[in-house]
């Protein structure tokens, strides 16, 4: 197997040729926050989590390591203050949209998020994809898929009814954030509050990002602390 | 039509049909873009078409139905050729004058001249118009030479002669390095210099190459890439084949949106007799090179017009982006390396074929060269679509070609490159408008849309308007524009409606940073600048919003109050009969009042009112 080097904050590291920064970044215990990544499948950058800055010739620019291929003398930042603060930001919304997702929690608490400043929406759904990818990537089932446009698009069976071709395998539920065990928290509906108390965010250093916090985002979660 | 399978087959037909023209004694150009097809120009050349047939005129004189001119304010509009009398808002009432007067005894009718609205002259021939004198139109200006649905008078113009020239005495890398040497870049909004977009795409492995022209134009009151495709589509096809022949493409493609029918027809119809004279299909003019064209019609998608999304869209996928850290030109369409240009790009290259790589870098500033369009709208006297060189400061194109505010206003902002550019107050109107002194500044050349405000238009309001649209575009793929833009939309209405605080204005800023950061495609990480360039430079308004809850324009509902001042109020009582909700009353001749409980803030009291006694506090 070929191998190319890359930097990641400053770690200098080798990694097998054709692999994305995200997973070389995971494999080598570099922790980058992601959501809609799950390794096997095909990514597409949807949850904007796992941003990083390259730098390349003295400038940078911002892109998704998921997608991202890693390539001989790449030089990754992926915890500036710019990066960290975008990144904050965006786990804010999605905790926003789905307060009541266990997983979304652990990520935003992860991200830094101590308080919500939208208004929360209570959906059931953040729209990563995961479900949709599954099925039709490594099932070749389709069963299920997005429907509509911007505000509109969701997750949806067609003519919204279990097809006969559906192959019963409940990956669509297994690598769903939502599906973690909820937290029993403050949570409820219309009173909403996130307390960022949870063990993620007790045993989270601020001053080393990168560092396992082991987040306990169930087995979908693609991390090296998953065996654990 | 026999095929053209040489060359000298082309310049034979091209003499042919000079010949044929010069019978005409005179050859009347109407303008049957989409503007005057709106103002009733189809109705004129029905018309003109009888009376020329009733006088026995119609071998004398030609009709020659053009695409757009430019000036759509005007329309319906014609130009009287070989005198260039223009006249303009004809009705078809007016056609046995024009007949008789201006065909038979060569006078002029004064009351079709145009009249300039700033100095109140009046002026017969085209050229010397305020909103013509200052342009430069290389690109728009062959529109009015040439019929779009007829092949023949595009080449009796010199049409495909830049073709010519390539296939017969160019090499594929001396095309893209002449290209590149004018230094013509992207018209769509990206600025990405087309010579090496071309030399990347060749460049790439692979055999199978392809070329995509994209007319998906979607911002709102634009219509640049409309009108050339209307009027002029073989200077795209043209271009096309031009790029095809330098990439080693076989392919090509037309990706234009539904909703512009007039340009979905002209566009086939000139494929269709490209391909009858031999110009598209195998071995053209007799040569090894062969290239076809097909279109695609889009649904209306604004996100379609991102290149990505279009390629999805091309392959009958969903239209959205999909990131490039690979570019399209090495893996676009169907996977295959893809060259995609904008309709401007492809109709700016047989001209630079023609006249030399120089000619054209020496119009416009030193990183952006040549002349670029743009859909002057808004609330200014002149309107329509401007061509001028880059480089030529927001101030002139303004006031010199828009002649200034409509309606005695001061002119307070530019919206420059459609909803993903920014606003620009009136202080900054001398930047020159060219791709980094606009990015610069917060904004962006974009396809070149250019709204102006003035004093009555609330920039908080032009933001949500802005955002509104955006937020119905966005393909809800990625996180930061879909959450993030219906967030902003959330504070922004909060803010409209007097609901808003510091610590909202600050999360807006921040929402709108995190959305220009970490978005997927260029449509979102350019989204949030309508809002980011207000804040910039409008942010006393903002303030006035948020502090003193109240809208400075009075545009914002919410933030307003209709108010009868005593000392106009005649007491006529028209007010009083013309609310809709009885929120008004007082006794005859004395002051009325509004009961500001009942009041919908329609703003119908203050139409009605002939005494300006209705004011907005």
């Amino acid at each position: 197997m070929k191998y190319v080097n890359i930097t990641i904050n400053g770690a200098k590291i080798s990694v097998p040729e054709g692999i994305t920064v995200l997973d070389a970044a995971l494999d080598y215990g570099i922790c980058i926050p992601h959501l809609c990544h799950v390794r096997g499948l095909l990514p597409i950058g949807a949850c904007r989590l796992c941003i990083v800055e390259v730098v390349k010739n003295g400038r940078s620019k911002v892109t998704a390591s998921c997608t991202l291929d890693a390539q001989d003398g790449m030089v990754i930042l992926a915890h500036t203050e710019k990066i960290l603060k975008a990144r904050k930001n965006i786990a804010e919304m999605l905790v926003a949209r789905a307060p009541n997702s266990r997983a979304i929690q652990d990520i935003a608490v992860r991200c830094g998020v101590k308080n919500v400043r939208y208004p929360f929406q209570n959906k059931d759904c953040v729209l990563c994809g995961r479900c949709v990818r599954v099925c039709g990537e490594l099932w070749r089932s389709k069963s299920l898929g997005f429907v509509g446009r911007g505000t509109e698009r969701h997750v949806a069976l067609p003519f919204n009814s279990r097809p006969e071709f559906c192959k019963k395998c409940n990956d669509c539920i297994n690598l769903c954030p939502m599906t973690i065990t909820p937290c029993p928290g403050p949570m409820k509906e219309g009173k909403e509050d996130f307390c960022a108390l949870c063990e993620a965010q007790l045993s989270m250093e601020k001053d080393t990002p990168d560092t396992c916090i082991d987040c306990r985002l169930g087995e979908g979660f693609d991390c090296i602390r998953k065996s654990f | 039509m026999n095929p053209v399978t040489s060359v000298k087959n082309l310049q034979e037909r091209a003499s042919e049909k000079k010949k044929e023209n010069q019978k005409y004694s005179k050859v009347i150009t109407l303008c049957a873009g989409t503007g005057c097809c709106a103002s009733g120009c189809l109705s004129v050349l029905t018309a003109l078409r009888n009376e020329l047939k009733q006088k026995g005129l119609a071998k004398k004189i030609k009709i020659r139905t053009t695409g757009c001119h430019g000036f759509c304010e005007q329309g319906p509009l014609m130009v009287i050729e070989p005198e260039n009398i223009f006249y303009c808002h004809i009705k078809p009432e007016d056609v046995p004058e024009i007949v008789l007067a201006s065909l038979e005894h060569d006078r002029i009718i004064e009351k079709l001249l145009y009249k300039d609205p700033i100095s109140g002259k009046t002026f017969t021939h085209e050229p010397e118009i305020p909103f013509y004198k200052v342009q430069d139109r290389a690109v728009l200006g062959q529109n009015k030479l040439v019929d779009p649905c007829d092949i023949n008078d595009y080449i009796a113009n010199g049409g495909y002669s830049a073709l010519i020239k390539v296939l017969t005495s160019m090499k594929a890398d001396e095309v893209i390095e002449e290209v590149k040497k004018s230094g013509l870049r992207g018209r769509g909004g990206g600025g990405f210099p087309t010579g090496r977009k071309w030399e990347y795409c060749r460049n790439a492995e692979g055999k199978l190459k392809y070329v995509i022209c994209n007319a998906d134009e979607g911002d709102p009151g634009a219509y640049m890439d409309r009108s050339i495709l209307e009027g002029n589509p073989h200077a795209v096809i043209e271009g096309m084949l031009i790029g095809a022949f330098a990439i080693g493409a076989e392919h090509g493609y037309v990706y234009v949106r539904k909703e512009y029918p007039l340009a979905v027809k002209h566009a086939k119809t000139a494929i269709q007799q490209a391909e009858g004279l031999g110009l598209l299909g195998k071995s053209i003019l007799g040569t090894q090179f062969s290239f076809d064209i097909k279109i695609a019609r889009g649904g209306g998608a604004f996100v379609c017009g991102e290149s990505t999304a279009l390629m999805a869209s091309l392959e009958g996928k969903v239209g959205e982006p999909r990131p490039k850290d690979i570019h399209t030109t090495d893996k676009g369409f169907k996977e295959l390396p893809t060259n995609l240009n904008n309709v401007e790009t492809w109709a700016n290259i047989p001209a630079i074929i023609n006249n030399g790589a120089s000619w054209f870098a020496k119009k416009g500033t030193a990183k952006s060269k040549g002349t670029k369009i743009f859909a002057l709208t808004g609330q200014i006297k002149n309107t329509g679509l401007v061509e001028v060189p880059m480089g030529m400061t927001l101030r002139e194109i303004i006031y010199d070609i828009g002649g200034g505010p409509s309606n005695g206003k001061k002119i307070k902002a530019v919206q420059t490159g459609g909803p993903s550019g920014g606003c620009l107050p009136e202080e900054m109107f001398d930047l020159p408008v060219d791709f980094e002194a606009l990015a610069e500044a917060g904004s962006m050349v974009g396809s070149g849309g250019m709204v102006v405000m003035d004093e009555s238009t609330c920039m908080v309001d032009v933001a949500k308007y802005f955002l509104n649209f955006l937020i119905d575009e966005s393909c809800g793929k990625c996180a930061p524009c879909r959450e993030g833009l219906s967030r902003m939309l959330e504070i922004i209405n909060d803010i409209t409606e007097g609901k808003g605080t510091e610590e909202k204005l600050k999360l807006l800023k921040e929402t709108a940073e995190t959305v220009s950061i970490a978005s997927l495609c260029a449509l979102g990480k350019t989204a949030p600048n309508p809002v980011l360039s207000t804040i910039k430079y409008f942010e006393k308004e903002y303030e006035v919003h948020v502090k003193e809850k109240r809208c400075p324009s009075g545009v914002c509902r919410e933030l307003i109050h209709y108010y009868i001042s005593d000392d106009r109020c005649t007491g006529c009582g028209v007010c009083l009969r013309a609310c809709p909700h009885n929120a008004i009353s007082g006794e005859k001749r004395k002051p009325h009042k509004i009961d500001k409980d009942k009041c919908q803030k329609c703003g119908i009291c203050k139409e009605a009112c002939k005494f300006e006694a209705v004011s907005i506090v």
